[in-house]
């Protein structure tokens, strides 16, 4: 098998777990009780945004896991592989400059952890795109 | 058909890219600083990332759209799951427009109501043209199918 197809199949497990995770941190940093403050508007774009994320990335792991080869397959799959190579490398600058660094350093061991993962995202979707 | 689709997708296009520059003007009708200021800042920064990433996948679905019609005419499989992600999206957004959002918070100005009539009406055109292209990339229309 080719290591890109293996590379693209990991990344979409990953994606898997950062699907999880949205409903773990969800609770872990309690969304419900924070958004308890706020109006009704608020409270549900919030949850239609989050959805929508989930559902991208949901997608991205069906078809990294399922059909990774249409990633690598033509001009079309390449464009696909390196937005998403952005997507992820933006992630990273977000985590990095614009999240709160008083939270990042209580959770330094997971701040570490899901830049790994952000990062490791964009290098193999920026390599699968080129 | 391929032509009328080729249309369908040149509007949809010009249409989303519309609506992602109407989508700097969501946060002033909407109020949302001042309704964000209750928030902690963890909230508030998870409430912009998901914002600004859910605009960024419309401008994707913009660029789709209108530079690489010929390749989601292609009538290949590919083709047929990026219409077929595209069309949910926006199926879903169109469920969530009757059913999901409460806008009794929002003023009723008549501006506010053609807008959200415009974006109902948007959304609906999305679905079917979205809707069409999976049916046509799978030989169900036309002269498409899975090439």
């Amino acid at each position: 098998m080719k290591l890109e197809i293996i590379l693209l199949r990991i990344a979409g497990l990953m994606c898997l777990g950062l699907v999880v995770a949205n409903f773990v941190g969800a609770k872990r940093m309690k969304y419900a009780a924070s958004l308890e403050k706020s109006g009704p508007i608020v409270r549900q774009i919030f949850y239609v945004h989050c959805a929508y994320i989930v559902m991208l990335i949901l997608g991205l792991a069906v078809l990294c896991l399922g059909w990774p080869e249409l990633l690598l397959s033509d001009g079309m799959g390449r464009v696909v592989c390196l937005f998403f190579g952005l997507f992820w490398a933006i992630r990273v600058v977000v985590q990095l400059t614009y999240y709160d660094k008083k939270l990042r350093a209580a959770e330094r061991g997971w701040d570490f952890f899901f830049l790994g993962v952000f990062g490791s995202l964009a290098i193999i979707f920026t390599l699968g795109g080129l | 058909m391929r032509e009328l689709l080729d249309i369908g997708l040149q509007l949809a296009g010009w249409f989303l890219v519309i609506l992602c520059l109407a989508s700097f003007w969501i946060p002033k009708a909407l109020g949302w600083k001042e309704k964000l200021a209750g928030l902690t800042p963890l909230m508030k920064e998870l409430w912009w990332t998901y914002a600004i990433y859910v605009w960024g996948s419309h401008v994707f679905f913009a660029v789709m759209a209108l530079g690489h019609r010929d390749w989601l005419l292609g009538g290949g499989g590919a083709a047929a799951a990026m219409a077929g992600f595209i069309c949910l999206w926006w199926s879903v957004r169109l469920y969530l427009q009757f059913f999901g959002f409460d806008l009794a918070e929002v003023a009723d100005t008549l501006l506010n109501r053609i807008a959200k009539h415009l974006l109902t009406l948007l959304f609906m055109a999305l679905v079917i043209v979205f809707g069409a292209l999976v049916a046509w990339n799978l030989g169900w229309i036309g002269d498409g199918g899975l090439g």
